[in-house]
């Protein structure tokens, strides 16, 4: 069995298990975010009602809303607050971060584990090696939060082995968005996606992220990267403790191996409408933006705050852009402090915005009027999603969002470097 | 309908294409709407006749990885506020086709499904055998049958009732 397979055996009190069988497997920790929380939340209220088995591994973070732009937004709020502390389970209130950011940070998601979530890229928590995976609302009110249970089915396992150097000014998020691309949206429908390779070995926990990221966007049920060394002092330095370190079997056969070398890939840029639509950006060179957001799922980390603040250095934003800067993490937000980059970003023109997961379906910010565009590390493009359907979502890299913020049109970030 | 346990389909076919997300089949604005209203904007921004013309029993045919994007019930629950009878899609995003059972809503997975049917055709299809019937052309596929244990979710009216019924015991696999 691989590493999925064992954790769903266990999970489910079962020797083996096979893909395609259908297990009710124990689940370890569930991740609800403002929005899905209000929506299981009133399931729960409405149809199951009673205990919940175990409250504490159910953790909500209020992500899209940093701060209630309208009274019915902060009804929401107050209503998740309220069935958090009725219940006991954990919340992490307005200004924590990014959902994704918060649960790994804070050392919610700990290797071996079966791992929930309500945000459709849960797979990415796969990075710590458990087996994490998205349900919807009526999974987490009538068996998540009752019995602490999920149904489960087992899904074929791909391997997708990455080798090579990446070139200069191509980031872990250019090889990402490529591959998503390469593989094609939906294409890896249901399965689970193996990561590995000496790209994947030279990565750090965090730039290992972006890889499990973009899984659901070739249709994955679930991610993983197998424990190393990393893995474990990650898990150790954040508390994600105790854990289990589950390995694939030796002789393992998966139902199909992919394999690349990522020397030679350029930046890349994704372009509306879906996110199967990836390019090198010199290719989309010249585009005007009004909008660059560093945040959401696919930015907001220390790198990219870094990567950002490299750029800035040596020129200021551009007129007619506005910069908007979103951490992933309370904690990202420190190490800006520290190392100075708040103050240069803010001086060279940039906005910063609470840690929260920025303008991710434009709940809280990141609307666009007909005819605008902007260029991002969210994860998302389609439209209609960040406000008018005919404005443009592009998304690509912190270098490239930053390049591009300091140009005010779409730039190969390579000549900002 | 799924509701009392029927398995079959018979309806009018409004053919989507490849990876329709569900932003577009219920909008992240009509989100928290009541139903009453979000349902009068399901897939307008593919087809804005949809949600005005579409008829009880009515079948929503669509291409590849059906559902992708965000996992959100409220798009599925919408789109079963229409009346559909159900969906048969080249294949479903995962979360998408999760939610469907979870709600009660009949899907099946049938490739070739898109070639197969035309805007308006009239199709029936069989949820246990797995077969789709096009009246309008006489022509019939085999999809993908479903476990027992989705087919039961199914027939029950969704996993809250299946919890309801069965209590803890609710995961047994028969």
């Amino acid at each position: 069995m691989n590493l999925v397979e064992k954790i769903l055996a266990k999970a489910s009190g079962k020797a083996r298990v096979a893909p395609n069988d259908i297990v009710v497997a124990e689940v370890d920790t569930a991740l609800l975010h403002d929005l899905s929380g209000r929506s299981s939340r009133q399931v729960f209220q409405e149809k199951v009602r009673g205990t919940m088995r175990h409250p504490e591994r159910v953790v909500m973070v209020f992500d899209h809303i940093f701060s209630p732009p309208s009274e019915d937004k902060a009804e929401v709020l107050l209503e998740n607050r309220k069935f958090c502390r009725e219940y006991g389970m954990t919340l992490y209130d307005c200004g924590s971060g990014n959902i994704h950011n918060v649960a790994l940070q804070h050392g919610h998601v700990r290797p071996g584990q079966i791992v929930v979530g309500s945000d459709s890229h849960t797979p990415v928590q796969g990075v710590m090696g458990c087996f994490a995976a998205a349900l919807g609302n009526d999974s987490y009110a009538g068996t998540v939060m009752p019995h602490s249970q999920a149904w489960f089915r087992v899904p074929e396992t791909i391997r997708v082995e990455l080798n090579g150097t990446p070139r200069p000014g191509t980031t872990a998020r250019d090889i990402a968005l490529w591959l998503c691309a390469t593989i094609g949206e939906g294409k890896a429908n249901y399965t689970a996606l193996k990561f590995c390779g000496s790209y994947i070995d030279s990565l750090e926990v965090w730039d290992r992220y972006l890889f499990t990221l973009m899984a659901v966007d070739v249709g994955a049920k679930c991610a993983y990267v197998e424990p190393d060394g990393k893995t474990e002092a990650f898990a150790r330095a954040v508390g994600a403790e105790p854990f289990e370190l589950v390995y694939d079997d030796a002789g393992t056969s998966y139902a199909a191996e992919w394999s690349w070398d990522i020397s030679d890939i350029e930046p890349q840029i994704c372009f509306p409408p879906t996110v199967g639509n990836v390019r090198p950006i010199s290719e989309l060179a010249g585009t005007p933006i009004q909008w660059a957001e560093l945040g959401g799922h696919g930015g907001g980390r220390t790198f990219d705050i870094d990567a950002a603040a490299q750029v800035l250095a040596k020129a200021r934003k551009h007129p007619e852009v506005n910069f908007n800067i979103v951490p992933g993490s309370r904690q990202v937000f420190s190490k800006a402090v520290a190392s100075g980059n708040l103050s240069l970003l803010h001086e060279q023109g940039a906005t910063w915005f609470p840690p929260s997961t920025g303008g991710n379906q434009a709940v809280n910010m990141g609307a666009m009027a007909a005819g605008e565009a902007m260029i991002s590390t969210h994860v998302r493009n389609f439209p209609g999603r960040n406000g008018s359907p005919k404005a443009q979502m592009f998304l690509a890299s912190s270098l490239s969002v930053a390049a591009a913020a300091v140009a005010g049109k779409i730039v190969d970030p390579r000549e900002f470097m | 309908m799924a509701e009392n346990g029927e398995l079959k389909l018979s309806g009018k076919a409004w053919v989507f294409g490849d990876d329709v997300p569900t932003d577009q089949i219920v909008a992240t604005r009509y989100l928290f709407s009541p139903m009453s209203e979000a349902v009068q904007h399901v897939l307008e921004n593919l087809r804005p006749e949809f949600p005005k013309s579409v008829m009880q029993g009515d079948i929503v045919v669509a291409g590849r990885h059906f559902g992708q994007s965000s996992g959100r019930a409220r798009a599925p629950k919408t789109l079963q506020a229409t009346g559909i009878g159900g969906v048969i899609a080249e294949s479903f995003a995962r979360t998408w086709l999760r939610n469907c059972f979870e709600i009660g809503l009949p899907i099946l997975e049938c490739p070739g499904i898109s070639r197969m049917a035309k805007d308006g055709d009239v199709l029936t299809a069989d949820l246990v055998a797995g077969t789709v019937f096009n009246k309008t052309r006489g022509t019939e596929l085999r999809g993908t049958p479903c476990h027992p244990f989705l087919l039961n979710m199914l027939q029950t009216g969704g996993l809250i009732k299946l919890v309801k019924a069965r209590g803890a015991d609710w995961g047994r696999l028969e």
